[in-house]
């Protein structure tokens, strides 16, 4: 029997976190399902992207569209060889693909809600005064919103992620140890990519950019380092 | 003439010809885990390196079990060749942050320096390993150190695409060692983790011998790392003009990082 595997109640299934079938699902290779999820992940990261992009200029809401899909998916790819050596080293002695499929799974829901969230982030761009009247309380008001969608939308999919290392098996410690390394992982490596990938809402004053000139000339940690020191000089 | 030995043999001889290193007959491990082979499945020879890597990820007590076997110097060179190679991938990711030259200098010396290291921290790790009560033959010693070694490396490939990512928009070479310090750190505690493990199956009365060793083990790679310096830097020599130890090479480098900062 062929399986369904891109129909809406898959969607929903993923969604729900309904760690059995999503269990199955890692498990076994279906290329339709890992293609629905990797859609996922381009449809929703890249609407999202959009939407905070337009902001600025329609050019910017399509670079914006590009890298943050391309910024998860590299993540993803960056670390699938590390997470799938950690698992087994951390107590959870699943193949290389299903540690690869559950991380794919966990960032296709947070691109699902991401994407769900767009049409909103969207009404409040166009509601909100031109980028380049430098409307400040609008512009902290649409930062703190865009923070507010992608930590909830990040935490939801962990959640799943993490219910679906408990259900593979090893008990929560077990799942809690790969779960936190996988996240640190991600998070050290995603932030830097981000960090590449910048600007993303764009300010007024630099020109509509796919990459900043300096984009290759520092990193995210040094940044932060430096604005750390910054405050204490 | 020995027949009123009050110490009976570990290992009955009977047996012993059949499996020699069946360690059924010891006592049983002070953490209560059972023994190594109690599980037939452990007992399944390792036919290649690739098993071999996946034995150490996945069932680290089969590669234990078959370090203690009769001809497991095959086994230690190629988990010794697999690390050799793991090194030389991860020194030419660490070699594209200033290119060049180093991109075949970095894996040589990565690769060069680790198995120095390893050799100069064996005799202390048998003299450790026998301090501490373990049974541990020294081939079986050399196995476990071969194994810190293949999962320190393999890890090491597995943060390779971070480390390049880094490598490729960073310009901070105090930066890039502490990110390779903090990889290598990493890898080597789970590779320190997996020869505990295999110290605790040789039936060690303490651990401390080895906690020991893995401070000087530690040490050891820091100043080989500065003594084969610059691995990740520019140089117009293949060896540095000068010594120096770890501590002071790490104090220089955020001096020159400090000094070109505040220039900026």
């Amino acid at each position: 029997m062929v399986p369904k595997a891109a129909n809406l109640s898959s969607f929903s299934t993923l969604l729900r976190g309904e760690a059995t079938t999503i269990s199955a699902w890692s498990a076994e290779w279906n290329a339709r399902r890992f293609a629905a999820q990797m859609g996922l992940i381009i449809l929703g990261a890249g609407i999202y992207g959009a939407a905070m992009g337009w902001w600025r200029a329609p050019e910017q809401a399509l670079f914006v569209a590009i890298k943050f899909p391309l910024i998860i998916l590299l993540t993803t790819l960056g670390n699938a060889l590390l997470n799938g050596l950690l698992a087994p080293l951390l107590g959870l002695d699943i193949p290389f693909r299903q540690s690869f499929a559950a991380v794919v799974m966990s960032f296709a829901i947070t691109s699902a809600i991401l994407g769900a969230f767009a049409p909103l982030l969207a009404f409040a761009v166009w509601n909100a005064p031109p980028l380049e009247a430098h409307p400040v309380a609008a512009y902290n008001l649409i930062k703190l919103a865009h923070v507010g969608v992608i930590m909830f939308a990040g935490t939801v999919g962990n959640a799943r992620l993490f219910q679906l290392l408990v259900h593979l098996g090893g008990g929560r410690a077990v799942a809690f140890r790969v779960f936190f390394a996988w996240l640190a992982g991600n998070l050290f490596l995603g932030s830097q990519l981000s960090w590449i990938a910048r600007p993303f809402i764009g300010l007024p004053d630099l020109p509509v950019q796919f990459f900043r000139d300096n984009a290759l000339k520092g990193n995210f940690y040094e940044n932060v380092f430096h604005s750390v020191m910054q405050i204490f000089n | 003439m020995n027949e009123n030995n009050p110490v009976p043999p570990l290992i009955p001889p009977g047996d012993a010809a059949q499996k020699p290193n069946d360690t059924r007959f010891l006592p049983p491990l002070v953490s209560g885990e059972r023994a190594l082979g109690d599980d037939p499945a452990e007992r399944v020879p390792l036919p290649h390196a690739f098993a071999a890597i996946e034995a150490l990820l996945r069932h680290p007590r089969r590669l234990l079990f078959q370090l203690r076997q009769p001809g497991a110097g095959k086994l230690v060179g190629g988990m010794l060749f697999v690390a050799l190679v793991c090194a030389a991938v991860y020194g030419v990711v660490a070699g594209t942050f200033s290119g060049g030259l180093q991109l075949w200098a970095a894996p040589l010396k990565i690769a060069g320096g680790l198995l120095i290291s390893a050799a100069i921290c064996l005799p202390s790790l048998y003299i450790f390993t026998c301090l501490s009560g373990a049974q541990a033959r020294l081939a079986e010693v050399c196995g476990l150190l071969a194994g810190l070694l293949m999962l320190m490396t393999i890890l090491l490939v597995g943060f390779a695409p971070v480390a390049w990512i880094f490598s490729q928009s960073t310009e901070s070479l105090a930066w890039m060692g502490l990110l390779h310090l903090l990889f290598w750190f990493i890898a080597t505690l789970f590779g320190v983790r997996f020869m505990k493990h295999g110290f605790a199956h040789a039936h060690a009365k303490s651990q401390a011998g080895v906690n020991v060793w893995v401070i000087v083990f530690l040490l050891v790679v820091l100043q080989m790392s500065t003594a084969l310096r610059p691995i990740i830097g520019k140089c117009d020599t293949f060896f540095p003009t000068e010594k120096k130890f770890f501590l002071g090479h790490w104090a220089d480098t955020l001096d020159k990082a400090g000094g070109s900062r505040s220039m900026n």
